[in-house]
């Protein structure tokens, strides 16, 4: 690439010539004390001299201000080197070349003195300043590729792309001294105008960065097309297309100003792509797994569903098309028979979607629990009037200690549960099987069982009951394999634990778990 | 006594036929209006004895209806509302709508919620001097005496003043916090649980099987009904 800044490879990384009005100052200070290093190491030089001038030949003393150009060019670079070269020659004429302490010179031979002796400073200085500059050079690079594999190593760990982003920008932020901004590419490709993470103190140019990822190469700062502006934008080019971009502004004006800075840097933003693209397609991968498992369960739910959405309306739809067609001939038992089976199909499309609904809910997370202190009496109580009709004469026994502590429940929710758990035991047990509901207080929590006497369930899937179109049993039974789910999604949002365990005298009890009110019953003064 | 003028706002073609079949059978004169605006027109224009309100309407929220007949008219309102939206019905209720029903709901239950406001209606000024009677409860309200199939039955004075707001509004559906306002006053109105625990005693001295009650009964996430004949 081609940065305008970039100048000769001989310049000194530290001691570049000044341009620009903003940092001209700073530079000429910087500068300056290269320079002053080449006066001070002349004046040193000619002090030597003098001293050691009554027991040399003048032509020897030429040998210490030589010493000095090397000093100068080794510390100060090429500049400070020539500069030396030139003082040296003129001060080596002034204070030791007859006549002295004048610029004149007496000899002509002196001439070819000064020419000889201006070359060899020129010419040590420069290879001296070149050497330096190359064991700079070397010492930058190796502090630059232990940077970047630092870098690699922590963009290595599976991340989002977030994540990643701001490990980038620290370490270009630390190796290049800059402003750092990195913006990422949405899962649709287009770049996401807000920075992932930024520290640039003018903001980002958002038409720049477009142009990073529309052309594929950097542009801003340097590059030919927009010289002027503040930082440079590098595309995050991945293998299979842009990630997003990088975007740089150093604080100091020298620190990008050679074509291997730069090349580093872009580097660097090869390396950050190069993650970001491991990134995107961990998440994809991720993301098509989880596609799977949701097409799977979306199936289960369809063929459960259908079938049992069909069943009742199937139903409904023959009694009352029999009805409508031969109402007149039939008697009055059948007409009810009828009528009543359209009632009891209805009751139980209307179960069903609910559930679905609950189900929905509970997994977009947008369950919302209202709580409040009950007593659990009265939920159970709710439960069973809900049920009178399926529960008929069976016999349900409630034991509920009169002290049971209060519960903190959303008591719509939990009257579902205990719906739900009823349900499961009439559908499961004959009809004229008991039902047992007993409450248990300890340690702030209320223990709730629901039992029933009917086969129990197969050893070993006490826990499988509670996943989603679950059904116990070789017999299809109605229902969509949802109630006891819920009956999890619940009370797990109550904080509370659910689970099923065979009793040794036959039939299942499920046990749930909801927290109890710290004092027994908060007592009110207003009663006499 | 002629026959009694229901209003019927539901914007669904299929439930307005299935309660113009019930309630003309039942020998109600039934004015239907699909919109909330309409709604109001026909109240306006009918005068009549019952409201049935669904709460989702196209145009208006249900509960800005019950708002606006607030404003002029006393005429119980039934509300129709899903399941699962018990906070809506609270809404309704605590704006002054009667009572409520939920869908998908039968018949007979909506038959008795009408016939529960219509004797509201008619005999609010009556039944501060009656004796309450359904089942084996029958509340003296002026002699103060509850018995349970004729036995005496003694209740504190806030278990009382429980028993006796249920009794005002028999039938009728009574949210937690319009009888913390009857019973304790209107500083206690956000705490439900003192009415829960209160029923619950009420329940275990007037029941048989408090876990089952039959006259006490809880509307769960909306509050209770005292069951009536």
């Amino acid at each position: 690439m081609a940065v305008s800044l970039a100048s000769q490879d001989t310049r000194g990384a530290t001691l570049g010539p000044v341009s620009g009005a903003s940092a001209r100052s700073r530079w000429a200070r910087l500068a300056g004390n290269g320079y002053v290093g080449a006066a001070a190491a002349v004046a040193a030089a000619t002090a030597l001299a003098w001293l050691v001038a009554p027991v040399l030949q003048p032509p020897n003393l030429v040998m210490i201000y030589l010493l000095a150009v090397v000093l100068v060019a080794l510390r100060g670079g090429r500049g400070p080197a020539v500069a030396a070269a030139v003082l040296s020659v003129a001060a080596f004429d002034f204070f030791f070349v007859p006549p002295r302490f004048t610029l004149a010179v007496a000899h002509t031979q002196s001439l070819v003195t000064f020419a000889v002796m201006l070359l060899v400073a020129l010419v040590i200085g420069g290879l001296v300043a070149r050497v330096r500059h190359q064991v700079e050079r070397a010492r930058r690079r190796e502090r630059w590729t232990a940077a970047l594999s630092a870098m690699s190593r922590e963009l290595g760990a599976p991340a989002p792309a977030a994540a990643l982003a701001t490990i980038a920008a620290r370490h270009v932020r630390e190796v290049f001294d800059a402003e750092v901004a990195v913006l990422l590419t949405g899962p649709d490709g287009r770049l996401d105008p807000s920075p992932a993470v930024s520290d640039l103190a003018g903001g980002v140019q958002a038409d720049l960065a477009e142009h990073a990822v529309a052309r594929g190469e950097p542009v801003g700062r340097g590059t030919p097309r927009t010289p002027t502006a503040s930082a440079l934008y590098l595309p995050l080019a991945g293998p299979t297309g842009p990630r997003g971009v990088l975007v740089v502004r150093p604080r100091r004006r020298e620190v990008l100003a050679t074509p291997e800075a730069v090349r580093q840097l872009e580097t660097f933003a090869a390396q950050v792509a190069l993650a970001l693209e491991h990134a995107r397609l961990a998440a994809e991968a991720q993301e098509a797994r989880v596609r799977a498992e949701t097409e799977r369960l979306r199936s289960a739910l369809l063929t459960s569903v259908s079938h049992d959405l069909r069943t009742p309306l199937a139903t409904i739809t023959g009694a009352a098309t029999t009805l409508l067609d031969s109402g007149a001939r039939l008697d009055a038992a059948t007409c009810r028979e009828l009528l009543e089976s359209i009632r009891d199909e209805a009751e139980r499309l209307n179960r069903l979607v609910q559930n679905l609904l609950q189900m929905t809910r509970l997994e977009a997370g947008a369950l919302e629990l209202r709580r409040d202190w009950h007593p659990l009496e009265e939920v159970v109580g709710a439960a069973l009037a809900r049920l009178a009709r399926s529960l008929g004469t069976r016999r349900v026994t409630v034991r509920i200690p009169p002290d049971l502590p209060l519960v903190a429940i959303d008591d719509v929710l939990i009257e579902q549960v205990l719906v739900n758990l009823l349900d499961n035991a009439v559908k499961h047990t004959p009809p004229e099987s008991p039902i047992r509901i007993l409450a248990t207080a300890a340690a702030g929590r209320v223990t709730v069982e629901v039992a029933d006497h009917g086969p129990g369930l197969p050893p070993g899937e006490e826990e499988r009951v509670f996943e989603k179109f679950y059904r116990a049993g070789p017999a299809r039974r109605p229902g969509a394999g949802l109630g006891l789910a819920i009956c999890r999604g619940i009370v797990e949002a109550h904080g509370g634990r659910i689970w099923a365990q065979n009793l040794p005298e036959g039939g299942v009890a499920f046990l749930f778990t909801v927290p109890a009110a710290p004092t027994p019953t908060p007592p009110l003064a207003v009663d006499a | 006594m002629p026959d009694p003028v229901v209003v019927l706002i539901e914007d669904e073609p299929q439930i307005r036929r299935f309660l113009r079949a019930t309630l003309t059978a039942q020998g109600y004169r039934l004015f239907e209006a699909a919109t909330g605006a309409d709604g109001l027109v026909e109240v306006a224009t009918r005068q009549p004895d019952v409201v049935i309100l669904d709460l989702g309407l196209p145009d208006l929220d249900g509960l800005e209806v019950i708002r606006r007949l607030r404003g002029w008219t006393r005429v119980p309102i039934i509300v129709l509302s899903a399941r699962g939206q018990e906070v809506d019905k609270v809404r309704a209720l605590d704006l002054g709508a009667d009572d409520y029903v939920s869908k998908p709901f039968g018949a007979g239950e909506l038959l008795a919620r009408i016939r529960v406001a219509l004797r509201h209606a008619a005999g609010a000024a009556r039944e501060d001097d009656a004796v309450f009677e359904t089942g084996d409860l029958r509340v003296h309200l002026l002699r103060r005496q509850v018995f349970v199939g004729g036995r005496e039955v003694h209740l504190t004075p806030i278990e009382f003043k429980l028993l006796t707001t249920l009794v005002r509004h028999a039938g009728k559906v009574v949210t937690h916090r319009q009888l913390l306002q009857e019973v304790w006053g209107p500083a206690h109105t956000d705490q439900a649980h003192y009415v829960r625990v209160y029923m619950g005693h009420l329940r275990h001295k007037l029941e048989v099987d408090p876990a089952r009650p039959r006259y006490l009964l809880t509307e769960p996430g909306v509050g209770y009904r005292l069951a009536a004949d």
